[in-house]
C-alpha cells in the first residue's frame, strides 16, 4: 500500500543543514496497522507528513497505492489525499465555522458525493454524536471534537488513515475511549492505519511498530 | 454547485461570528458614497444640460459675425432650426434717443425654453429682481413663439425712455412696428449685470424692411439647432471643421451659467472626495481581509489536507468574497440612493425645481465600484490562502509567502487611478493627483514611521502604563502609520472645508468698510443726472462718482483682430466675446493705482487715449502705446494706450477695464452708472427712486451677496456631507486595525492578568494607546491643513492667512476623543475575558 525508498528530509538552519530523517525504507501492506514511536524531535511527525503527501522529501521516494507521490505536484498529491487518505490530528483540526455534521460532510462534498449528509449523519451516530449534529466545535468537549474528527476521517472510507498523537490533547479516560473507537472503525473498514504516538501501550495495539531516533529507523 | 453551497455556508458562519463586520461596513461605506456621488453627478449633469439648453434656447448654436452659407445650413436638415440676428440700433421717438439691442428671430424661435411677456405697463420698478418676483405671481405670460410680423416686443424701460406705451408704434431702422407686449425674459440673453442695452425683439421677416443692417454694421448671427443627440453630434462634427476663427460653436457643455460653474466644480470636488472615502475604506478592507485571510490559514490547510487543490481553495474563498461583494454593494447602493437624495436636499436652492431622474447606469456604476474595490484591495490577501501548505495542520508556524507588493499596491493604485480619471476626465491631472498624493503620503508616512521608531527610545524611561500604551502603538508601526494617515486625511479635508468657507465669507465682509456700497444704479440718462444726484443727497444716501457708460467691444489690437491674438484658453478671451462697459474720466478713480504710463491732464486731455486695467492688459498682451480698435454700435474708433491701472474688483464700486480720455466717446449715446450704500432702514427710499426713474436698473448687491453666501454654505455642506463618509471610513480603518491585533491583545492581556496586572491597568493602557493615536492624527491634521490653507490663501485666493487658533486647538482634542472612544469600544473584551480560558485555547 505504502512504500518508501531511502526517504530523507533535511532543513536548512543557521548552523548548516539539519537532517531530520535519513534512509527510511518502509513497506506497509494494505490493512496493516503501524505505529511510529520515538522521542520528541525524533522525526515521527515529519515521516507521517511525507507518507501522507503533506510534505515532499529531499531524498528518496514515497509511493501510495503504487503511485509515486514524490513525482506529483501539490495538486496531484491533494487529489491522492482526497481519494485514499484520512487524517486524525492531536489538535482535532475541525473548521470552527462549521457544525459537527458539516465538518464530517466536508470531505465527501469535496469529492462530489451526493449522499454526503446521509453518510455523515450515519457516521456521527456511529461515534455516538447523533445528538450533537448541529453543534459547532466550540460547543463540544475535547473528546467530542476528536470523535467528530474520527467520523470525518472515516466517512470517505479511506484506504489509509494517518493519526498523529490522536489522544495527545485528551485525558486518559477520554483518550482510551477514542482509541477504542479508532480501532473499531479501523477494523470495520479494514483501513491501513499509520499511527504516530509516544505512548508505548497504544503502539502495542498496532500490528507493527517502528521506532525513530534522531531521524533514523532503529 | 455543492462547492458554492459550501462557500456560502462558510461565509454565513463567518458572517454570524462577526468576522466580516468590518469588511462589510467598509465596503458598504465606499459603495454608498460612490453610488451617491455617481447618481448625484449623473443627475446634476443631465439637469444642467437641460438648463443649459434652455439658456441657449437650443441644443447647439453657431454664433457668427456674418451669415452662414446655405450649404452649411443644408447639412442640418435633420435638425430643427431657428435663427436670431442681433445688432445695436439707435431708437428715436418723441425726440428721445436710446441705444437698443435689436434681435430679429425666426418662426421656430425659441427651440428650447420660453419667453416671458406681459401686457401690464403699470409696474414701475426698474430692478429686475423686484419686477421678476412680482410678475411671476400675476402678470407674466409664457410663450414659445416670436412676435408676429409687424409687431415688436420690448423691454419695459424702453417705454419710459422713449415716452411710449403699449400699442404705440416704434420705428426700428426704417420699419414702423406695433408694440404689442413687454418682454420680461428671453432664454438666451447673453451678457452680465452690466449689459445695458435694452432688448427689442422683432420677427425676422421684418428685418429686411428695417434696413438697419448696412455694410460694416456690427451684427451677430445666431444659428440655433435642436434635435436628437446622434443627429446633433453628426452635424457638430461635420460643421466644426468648416467654421472660420470668428465663428463659434456653442453647445450645452460649453455654455453654463455662473451657478452651473460652481455646481460643476462642486461635482468634481465631490467626486474626488468620494475617492478619498474609497481609498480610506480600501485601507480598511485590505486590513480586514488580511486578518480574515490569516484567520483562515488553518481552514485552508485542513481543506488542502482533505484534498482541495490550490485552484479550488482560491475558488472557494473568491466565491465567498464575490457573494460578500454583491451583498455589500447591493445594500451600499441602496444607502447611496438615499444619500444622494440628501445631497439634492442640501443643494435644493441652487438647483432647478425639476431635477433630472435617476439613472440605472449610475446605480450600476456604484454597484460595480463595490466589486472593483473588493478586487483591488481584497484580492491580494485572498491569494495568500491559495499558497497555504497542507503541512500547516502539523506545523502551525508555517505561513504562506506574502503576495507580491507590486500586485498589492498595483491593483489598488490602478483602481484609484481609473476612478480619479473618471471624475477629472484628464490624464495629466490624474497623473498629477496620483503622483502628488503618493509623494506626499510617502513622505508623511516615512516621517511618521521614523517618529514611531524613534519613540521606542522613550520606552525605558516611562512607567508601566505609559510603556504598555506606547508599546501597543509601536508594536506594528506600519499599521499605526496607516491609521494615523487615514484619520489625518479625513480631519484635514474637514478642516479645509470649514476654514475656507468661513474665511471666504468673513474676509469679504471684513474687507468691505461698514458702509461699502451695496447697490448699483445703472441706465441713468444724462438728463436725469442732476435730479438723481440731488435726490440721493436729499435722502442722505452717500454715493460714488457717476460714470458715463457706453457698451462697446474691443475688436483689434494694433490693427490685428483680437481673435487672432487671444487664445481660447486665455482669460482675456471672455473680454473679446462680450461688450465691455466703456467710460471716460478726467481723473483717476480713487481706488485705482497707475502701474504704468501717466494719467492725462484733466484740463487739456488729448482725445483717443485709453487707460487699461492691468490684468486684462497682461492677458491680452496689451502694452503702452498700443493702438486699440473698438466698435460701438456700427461705428469704429481707435485709441492709444496711455496707462495701465491696477484695481480691486471686490470694492463694490464701479470699476472699468477701459477708461478713455474725455471727449473720446462724445459721439455715442451714454447712460450713467453709480453705486451707493443703503442701510436696511433706508430700503424704502429705493422704491421712491425706482418709481421716479423707471428707466433705471437697481442691482441690490446685498441680496446678491446673501445668495452667494447661500451658495457657498450649501456647497460646503454638500462637501462636508461626503466627508462624513470619510470619517466613517476612518473609523472602519481603526476598527480593522484593532481587530487585526485583537487575538494578540487578548492573549497578551490574559498573560498580563495571570502575572498580576489588574483590569484597570489594561484599560488604562488601551485608553492611552488610542488617545495617542487620535492626538497624533489631530496634530498632523492641523499641520497639514494649515500649510495647505496658507498656500491656498497666499497663491490662489490672495487672502491674508490668519490661523484659526480655536479650530487648531480643538481638532487634536476631537481626534483624541473620537479615536479613544471607538478604539476602546473595540478592545473592551480584552480586559473582560477569562485568562485561563484564553491561555488554554492557545
Amino acid at each position: 500500500m505504502i512504500e518508501t525508498v531511502a526517504l530523507g528530509k533535511t532543513v536548512a538552519s543557521s548552523e548548516g543543514d539539519l537532517q531530520i530523517l535519513a534512509g527510511i525504507n518502509l513497506s506497509i501492506n494494505s490493512g496493516e496497522s503501524l505505529a511510529i514511536v520515538g522521542a520528541s524531535g525524533s522525526g515521527k511527525s515529519t515521516l507521517l507528513s511525507l507518507l501522507a503527501g503533506l510534505d515532499t522529501p529531499c531524498t528518496g521516494s514515497v509511493s501510495l497505492n503504487g503511485q509515486d507521490l514524490t513525482a506529483m505536484n501539490e495538486d496531484g498529491r491533494a487529489e491522492m489525499r482526497n481519494q485514499y487518505v484520512g487524517f486524525v490530528f492531536q489538535s482535532f483540526q475541525l473548521l470552527s465555522g462549521l457544525t459537527a455534521l458539516e465538518n464530517v460532510m466536508l470531505p465527501l462534498e469535496l469529492a462530489g458525493d451526493s449522499k454526503a449528509k446521509l453518510k455523515a449523519q450515519m457516521l456521527l451516530e456511529r461515534v455516538g454524536l447523533a445528538h450533537r449534529l448541529t453543534h459547532t466545535p466550540k460547543q463540544l468537549s475535547g473528546g467530542e471534537q476528536q470523535r467528530v474528527a474520527l467520523a470525518r476521517a472515516f466517512v470517505t472510507k479511506p484506504a489509509v488513515l494517518f493519526a498523529d498523537e490522536p489522544t495527545g490533547n485528551l485525558d486518559s479516560k477520554t483518550g482510551a475511549h477514542i482509541i477504542e473507537l479508532l480501532f473499531e472503525l479501523n477494523q470495520e473498514q479494514k483501513t491501513t492505519l499509520i499511527l504516530v504516538t509516544h505512548d508505548k501501550q497504544l503502539a502495542s495495539r498496532c500490528q507493527r511498530t517502528i521506532t525513530l531516533e534522531a531521524g533514523l529507523m532503529i | 454547485m455543492k462547492r458554492l453551497n459550501l462557500a456560502l455556508r462558510l461565509l454565513w458562519r463567518d458572517g454570524r461570528s462577526g468576522e466580516l463586520t468590518i469588511l462589510l461596513a467598509a465596503l458598504m461605506i465606499a459603495v454608498s458614497c460612490s453610488t451617491a456621488i455617481s447618481l448625484f453627478s449623473d443627475r446634476l449633469e443631465k439637469t444642467m444640460n437641460n438648463q443649459a439648453a434652455e439658456f441657449l434656447a437650443a441644443d447647439l448654436v453657431i454664433a457668427s459675425p456674418a451669415p452662414l452659407s446655405a450649404d452649411g445650413l443644408a447639412q442640418a436638415k435633420q435638425l430643427k432650426q431657428a435663427q436670431a440676428v442681433e445688432f445695436p440700433s439707435v431708437l428715436i421717438e418723441h425726440e428721445e434717443l436710446l441705444l437698443a439691442s435689436v434681435k430679429a428671430v425666426s418662426a421656430l424661435y425659441p427651440l428650447r425654453g420660453h419667453l416671458k411677456i406681459t401686457d401690464n405697463e403699470s409696474l414701475t420698478t426698474g430692478s429686475p429682481s423686484r419686477t421678476a418676483s412680482r410678475n411671476s405671481e400675476t402678470y407674466e405670460k409664457i410663450v414659445r413663439h416670436p412676435p408676429a410680423i409687424g409687431e415688436v416686443w420690448i423691454e419695459r424701460r424702453i417705454l419710459s425712455a422713449l415716452k411710449l406705451k403699449l400699442g404705440d408704434v416704434l420705428t426700428v431702422g426704417e420699419k414702423p412696428l406695433r408694440i404689442t407686449h413687454i418682454l420680461l425674459y428671453e432664454p438666451d440673453k447673453q451678457g452680465d449685470f452690466f449689459s445695458m442695452s435694452p432688448r427689442v425683439l422683432i420677427n425676422k421677416e421684418d428685418l429686411a424692411a428695417t434696413k438697419a443692417i448696412q455694410p460694416g454694421s456690427r451684427v451677430h448671427y445666431l444659428y440655433q439647432f435642436s434635435g436628437d443627440e446622434q443627429a446633433l453630434l453628426q452635424f457638430k462634427q461635420t460643421i466644426k471643421p468648416q467654421l472660420n476663427p470668428s465663428q463659434r460653436l456653442v453647445d450645452v457643455h460649453e455654455d453654463r451659467p455662473e451657478v452651473g460653474d460652481a455646481l460643476s466644480r462642486a461635482e468634481r470636488y465631490l467626486g474626488l472626495s468620494s475617492i478619498v472615502v474609497i481609498l480610506i475604506s480600501g485601507v480598511a478592507i485590505a486590513m480586514a481581509t488580511r486578518r480574515y485571510s490569516e484567520r483562515h490559514f488553518n481552514t485552508a490547510a485542513i481543506l488542502r489536507c482533505l484534498g482541495c487543490k490550490q485552484g479550488e481553495i482560491l475558488w472557494l474563498f473568491s466565491c465567498q468574497f464575490l457573494a460578500l461583494g454583491i451583498a455589500a454593494s447591493s445594500i451600499g447602493t441602496g444607502f447611496g440612493w438615499l444619500a444622494q437624495q440628501g445631497l439634492f436636499y442640501l443643494l435644493r436652492d441652487l438647483l432647478p425645481v425639476q431635477v433630472a431622474s435617476r439613472s440605472l447606469f449610475a446605480m450600476l456604476f456604484g454597484f460595480a465600484t463595490g466589486l472593483a474595490i473588493l478586487l483591488g484591495f481584497a484580492l491580494p490577501p485572498i491569494l495568500r490562502l491559495k499558497k497555504v501548505s497542507a503541512l500547516r495542520v502539523l506545523r502551525r508556524d508555517l505561513e504562506p509567502l506574502p503576495t507580491s507588493a507590486w500586485l498589492v499596491y498595483g491593483l489598488a493604485l490602478s483602481l484609484i487611478a481609473v476612478l480619479i480619471w473618471r471624475y477629472t476626465q484628464d490624464l495629466k491631472m490624474t497623473a498629477t493627483i496620483i503622483g502628488g498624493s503618493l509623494l506626499s503620503l510617502s513622505i508623511l508616512g516615512g516621517l511618521l514611521y521614523l517618529l514611531l521608531i524613534k519613540a521606542r527610545k522613550l520606552l525605558p524611561h516611562l512607567n508601566l502604563t505609559w510603556r504598555f500604551g506606547l508599546q501597543a502603538l509601536l508594536r506594528n508601526p506600519q499599521t499605526s502609520v496607516s491609521q494615523i494617515l487615514a484619520f489625518s486625511m479625513t480631519l484635514v479635508a474637514m478642516m479645509l472645508s470649514f476654514t475656507v468657507r468661513t474665511d471666504l465669507l468673513n474676509d469679504w465682509q471684513l474687507q468691505l468698510p461698514a458702509n461699502a456700497p451695496n447697490h448699483f444704479a445703472l441706465n441713468i440718462f444724462p438728463t436725469q443726472l442732476q435730479d438723481f444726484s440731488a435726490d440721493l443727497k436729499r435722502q442722505q444716501i452717500g454715493s460714488n462718482q457717476l460714470y458715463p457708460v457706453i457698451s462697446g467691444r474691443l475688436v483689434a489690437i494694433n490693427n490685428i483682430p483680437v481673435q487672432k491674438i487671444v487664445s481660447k484658453e486665455s482669460q482675456g478671451e471672455r473680454a473679446t466675446r462680450r461688450d465691455l462697459s466703456l467710460t471716460w474720466s478726467n481723473s483717476l478713480p480713487n481706488d485705482n493705482k497707475l502701474v504704468a504710463g501717466a494719467w492725462w491732464n484733466a484740463e487739456n486731455a488729448p482725445k483717443n487715449l485709453v487707460s487699461v486695467e492691468e490684468k486684462l492688459a497682461k492677458n491680452m498682451n496689451i502694452k503702452l502705446g498700443d493702438s486699440l480698435t473698438f466698435t460701438v454700435g456700427s461705428q469704429q474708433f481707435k485709441s492709444t494706450v496711455s496707462s495701465l491701472r491696477s484695481l480691486r474688483w471686490d470694492t463694490m464700486k464701479p470699476n472699468f477695464y477701459m477708461i478713455f480720455s474725455p471727449k473720446t466717446l462724445d459721439d455715442f449715446p451714454s447712460t450713467y452708472l453709480t453705486s451707493f450704500y443703503l442701510a436696511k432702514n433706508q430700503k424704502n427710499s429705493l422704491n421712491a427712486l425706482v418709481k421716479k426713474y423707471p428707466n433705471m436698473t437697481v442691482l441690490e448687491v446685498d441680496l446678491i451677496l446673501a445668495q452667494l453666501k447661500t451658495i457657498l454654505t450649501q456647497l460646503t455642506s454638500a462637501v462636508n456631507y461626503v466627508l462624513y463618509f470619510a470619517l466613517l471610513a476612518g473609523f472602519t480603518v481603526l476598527f480593522a486595525a484593532v481587530y487585526a491585533t485583537l487575538d494578540q491583545r487578548i492573549y497578551e492581556g490574559a498573560l498580563m492578568r495571570t502575572l498580576g496586572a489588574n483590569r484597570a491597568l489594561l484599560r488604562k493602557t488601551h485608553l492611552l494607546e488610542f488617545s495617542l493615536l487620535g492626538f497624533i492624527s489631530g496634530i498632523l491634521a492641523v499641520i497639514i491643513s494649515q500649510v495647505l490653507v496658507f498656500a491656498l490663501y497666499h497663491w490662489v485666493l490672495m487672502m491674508d492667512y490668519h490661523p484659526n487658533l480655536l479650530l487648531c486647538g480643538l481638532t487634536p482634542l476631537i481626534g483624541t476623543l473620537f479615536v479613544t472612544l471607538a478604539g476602546y469600544l473595540g478592545v473592551r473584551e480584552v480586559a473582560n475575558k477569562s485568562p485561563m480560558l484564553i491561555l488554554r485555547q492557545q
